[in-house]
């Protein structure tokens, strides 16, 4: 009522309108300000902080800092400097560089190991790292009761599956004889052709992955590495020990299953396999010999990952699961622990104790705690982080970062692909798959995301030097059409595009874990099955611990989206996905003849024809279309100029000994640093 | 809620008006007291059910793991016994020792030390916001209340509708690029303790819509206050117009905001599942939402009991605070 009294309202607000105009002015010009101060060479700030501290976004709260435990890459990056392994990763190429061990043999065929450990290195309160300090920690990291995640990398240890499964050998009770795998070996044939099929993939599924072939493969052409020849050397290289499940109730229904094996067990007793079988020795206090029940030439490169990183016996015996609380911690890194502030951030300090302290040199290391991209892309650009974790340049703001001297860019050994559930119709057909393949324009979708490259093999582009990867069907939509028409579902033309009639839509959908570049793969698959094949495919989208039960347990119709990242830089990383029936073979696909193949493969002394026998195994699992692969990631990430010593290699692992703050401007980094000159 | 059970008591109250107020009072605080318990054991069952029935676990990742590995962390953290057994255990923990046992996710920091480290923060951050948004909404409100259809009226609605409809994940950012990535004044995120500039500009996104709440709510209830017969009879008595409003329209004019920031506090107390995911606070709200993700269950128990624990108190706090405020409620 009284606002109609008043007269005119613009009158009356001028004066408001005129502050409410200054004060937009005021803000946004000063915001354009800012912005023009940016367009610079780099990112935001480049003052370097005043200690010698690197600052660093790590994304995720770590879970545990106990190295075999977590699986993450926030919690890889901190074991990194707080713990050592016998070796460690060169920060340009990841090849094996000493770090505990000083040296080592390796045996012609790459299943025995022997390391000499430098004698001067200690653990942070003072103790000296022994060899036996490794063995413990093999041994703890593949223990039942531990449960690691990450124990499976362990598994090419002589019995340390069976270790870890609570696996029995049988032991004749009078003659005091372990039966072995070649005893049964002669049973298996008795059994009938049939039931011969059964018995070993009931023996290989319960005994042994994929990745453990079968044991005692060393020909005779094989060289042991040097070092005594012990009692426990003897039993490793002798003919391996027959396990059987350590549950009564599984190791009699495989018994029943087979009658024979039944009477070559009869008299027996079973003994557990424990952790003084596993194939690691400490031949001396500072030798340590590892047998492995095959030939893995990754093997030394596998052994920088945290699951053999050491943890202190001493310590971890004391305080059980309490061990690394900031109060109770021992570490053998170049780093120790500090401070740890949860969900905020987690301090570690030089080490003075550390081997090779003289070259360490950071003094500190601040790991922040930040889960969104922004966040951390705020905190780098007004200077209060000196480098992001990788994958941290949201899509979205590439068009302004990527431009930057301080973007770092390389490949990445992690690719994105499409899992299709091989054991339902109509993906069940080899054309119907090989057919929505050749119906994507892979390149093209590179060009959208900027930075990831087109794949059609499985393992990423460009990562293994000297592998002569293998390609697999490329963009072809007219072939496409043609196979679906093979297949029975005939493709027929309809205005400017087509359509499939006869397709059953209702059996396939295509699911994903909610996130945005998972939302834009998804719905260009689906452009492009629509455009070409005239077949849409509905999406579903849903959270990530929902997504991951449906795709590992093929509970899934038609696709699921996959990604895979590297754990050691060989190609068998991405191939070995396929040579188990479960794990994380989301596809189903199951091919005895590909496991076959690289088994053989892993068998072949020469490095390179290794490679070729890899590279057709591929080939035969790219022809059969159990996946789609569709790119090859690219590292994207962010560091100040004047941190150097960090290297944007393809697994994102960073030595942080090698880090360091350069206060000298004109020796900064412009640009992505090489990662092959020295 | 409160205001139903306060009609009932007044009831109550009827019948016996023999006995005495206090201990009124503290009959009705005990029973109070005493329905939490089945409260927060129902809502604790909820929550396990609803945690069970979610697809996923806490081991699951991109990585997928041999069905060996699977066994043996199921055997490790006692999965593998029936579901009674399991339930039985946890309610066991909890009503004996009031202990929710071990994070699943961060190993070997027990629930109750990741509360009792991740409460204060929140609760820094809250009880701050819960302050200024009192402060200014207050004055605010009352401000608009004494002249109603003014300019500043209009102007302090305004902004409080502004408030109220800028939801905070838009506030934070724009705050962040205003005070921090564009005038560099205060740090876009993370937590350095109180005080510190860290606090600045949670605080703000935090107290705004509240802020724009209580000023509505406080303009409401001084506008109706204003017009009843005790303030006019304090008017005629003489007092000044300042005596007026703060010792008797405030008190009246407050009762909507009483039953409003009760809860509210127990919200803000608690941790905001968004500021703090913006400004990488380790409160209670970033582990909520983390412990969920990671079905980290034994934490999200824990939480939710602690909030709900928190909300029942804050409501029977209301409810007190009414019969301090309203000379006319008796319990």
């Amino acid at each position: 009522m009284k606002a109609y009294q008043r007269g005119s309202i613009p009158g009356v607000y001028l004066k408001e309108l005129i502050a409410a105009v200054a004060i937009a002015w005021f803000v946004f010009g000063t915001i354009s300000c800012r912005v023009t101060a940016t367009t610079g060479d780099f990112y935001g700030s480049t003052i370097p902080p005043k200690q010698n501290i690197l600052r660093y976004v790590n994304g995720d709260e770590p879970g545990s800092l106990d190295p075999p435990i977590s699986t993450g890459q926030p919690e890889a990056r901190i074991y990194m400097a707080l713990y050592q392994g016998l070796i460690d990763y060169d920060p340009r190429t990841l090849q094996a560089i000493p770090a505990l061990a000083e040296r080592w043999e390796i045996n012609n065929d790459s299943s025995e190991f022997v390391f000499h450990l430098r004698h001067n290195a200690v653990w942070s309160n003072r103790d000296p790292i022994t060899a036996h300090d490794f063995v413990y920690s093999v041994r703890r990291g593949v223990s039942p009761a531990l449960a690691s995640q990450n124990s499976y990398l362990a598994f090419y240890i002589n019995y340390a599956e069976a270790y870890f499964r609570k696996a029995v050998f049988a032991k004749d009770s009078k003659t005091n004889q372990f039966v072995l795998e070649k005893d049964v070996a002669d049973t298996a044939p008795a059994a009938g052709s049939a039931a011969n099929e059964s018995t070993t993939t009931d023996i290989g599924s319960e005994y042994e992955s994929g990745v453990v072939g079968p044991e005692s493969l060393q020909g005779p052409d094989v060289k042991a590495t040097g070092g005594p020849d012990t009692a426990f050397h003897q039993l490793m290289h002798s003919p391996a020990r027959l396990t059987l499940p350590g549950d009564e109730a599984a190791r009699n229904e495989l018994l029943a299953k087979t009658p024979k094996l039944q009477a070559v067990l009869a008299g027996t007793q079973f003994v557990p396999v424990s952790a003084e079988d596993v194939g690691v020795e400490a031949i001396d206090d500072y030798t340590v010999r590892i047998s492995l029940s095959q030939p893995a030439p990754y093997f030394l490169g596998l052994l920088g990952h945290q699951l053999f990183r050491l943890a202190p016996r001493s310590i971890v015996e004391k305080y059980g699961d309490q061990w690394t609380q900031p109060e109770h911690i021992v570490t053998c890194g170049p780093f120790k622990m500090k401070a740890w502030i949860p969900y905020s951030e987690l301090v570690v300090e030089r080490d003075p104790l550390y081997w090779d302290a003289a070259n360490v040199h950071l003094d500190e290391i601040h790991f922040f705690v930040s889960q969104d991209n922004p966040t951390s892309l705020n905190l780098y650009k007004v200077g209060e982080a000196d480098a992001v974790l990788n994958h941290a340049v949201p899509n979205a703001w590439l068009q302004v970062i990527r431009p930057k001297k301080d973007y770092m860019d390389g490949a990445e050994a992690s690719i994105a692909f499409i899992n299709i559930n091989v054991t339902k119709p109509p993906m069940n057909d080899i054309r119907v798959r090989r057919a929505f393949n050749m119906a994507i324009d892979k390149v093209s979708y590179a060009t959208s995301r900027l930075v990831t490259k087109p794949l059609t093999a499985f393992t990423p582009e460009g990562i293994f030097v000297g592998y002569p990867q293998p390609k697999g069907d490329s963009f072809d939509p007219e072939q496409a059409r043609k196979l679906l028409g093979e297949a029975g579902f005939p493709v027929t033309k309809q205005g400017n595009g087509f359509q499939c009639k006869g397709f059953p839509v209702g059996e396939v959908e295509y699911i994903f874990n909610t996130n945005s570049s998972n939302r834009a793969m998804a719905e260009y698959m689906q452009a492009q099955w629509k455009q070409n094949l005239g077949i849409t495919v509905p999406l579903r989208s849903m959270e990530f611990k929902t997504f991951l039960p449906l795709r590992n347990k093929l509970e899934f119709k038609g696709f699921a989206v996959g990604l895979w990242s590297a754990d050691y830089m060989d190609p068998f990383t991405f191939l070995g996905l396929f040579s188990t029936p479960d794990g994380s073979n989301g596809s189903g696909w199951f091919d005895p003849k590909y496991v076959a193949m690289l088994n053989e493969a892993n068998l072949t002394l020469n490095p390179q024809k290794r490679y070729e026998l890899l590279a057709k195994a591929e080939k035969y699992m790219l022809d059969n279309q159990p996946v789609i692969p569709i790119e090859t990631f690219a590292v994207n990430w962010l560091k100040k100029p004047y941190v150097k010593g960090m290297y944007p290699n393809a697994a994102s692992l960073y030595p942080w000994k090698f880090v360091y703050i350069e206060r000298d401007s004109s020796k900064w980094d412009y640009g992505v640093p090489s990662l092959s000159d020295k | 809620m409160s205001v139903l059970l306060t009609d009932k008591l007044a009831q109550i109250r009827e019948d016996r008006h023999d006995l005495p107020v206090l201990q009124n009072m503290l009959r009705f605080i005990i029973r109070r007291l005493l329905i939490t318990i089945p409260t927060i054991l129902v809502v604790i069952t909820i929550t396990w059910g609803l945690i069970r029935l979610a697809p996923g676990n806490f081991y699951i990742s991109e990585k997928a793991i041999p069905p060996a590995i699977e066994k043996n962390i199921r055997l490790k953290y006692g999965l593998d016994k029936p579901w009674y057994d399991q339930y039985g255990h946890t309610i066991w923990n909890i009503v004996r020792h009031f202990d929710f046992g071990t994070s699943l996710k961060y190993e070997g920091q027990s629930v109750n030390s990741i509360i009792a480290r991740s409460l204060p923060v929140s609760a820094t951050v809250g009880i701050l916001a819960y302050l200024l948004a009192l402060i200014v909404g207050i004055i605010a409100g009352s401000i608009a209340a004494l002249k109603p259809n003014s300019k500043r009226d209009y102007a302090s609605m305004a902004l409080a509708m502004l408030g109220i409809s800028i939801p905070n994940f838009v506030l934070g950012p724009i705050l962040i690029l205003i005070f921090s990535l564009t005038l560099y004044w205060f740090p876009p995120s993370r937590w350095n303790g109180f005080p510190s500039r860290n606090v600045v500009l949670p605080v703000l996104t935090l107290s705004g819509l509240y802020m724009a709440y209580i000023a509505r709510l406080t303009r409401a209830g001084m506008l109706e206050v204003l017009r009843s017969d005790y303030i006019r009879t304090a008017r005629a008595k003489g007092l000044s117009e300042m005596q007026v409003v703060i010792r008797h329209a405030l008190r009246g004019g407050l009762m909507p905001v009483v039953s409003y920031t009760g809860p509210a506090l127990a919200f803000l107390v608690t941790g905001t599942v968004v500021v703090e995911r913006i400004f990488v606070l380790p409160g209670l709200g970033s582990y909520f939402i983390q412990a969920s993700l990671n079905r980290d269950e034994p934490l999200i128990l824990g939480i939710v009991a602690f909030v709900a624990i928190t909300l029942l108190m804050m409501n029977l706090l209301v409810d007190v605070a009414y019969a301090y405020l309203d000379p006319r409620i008796r319990y």
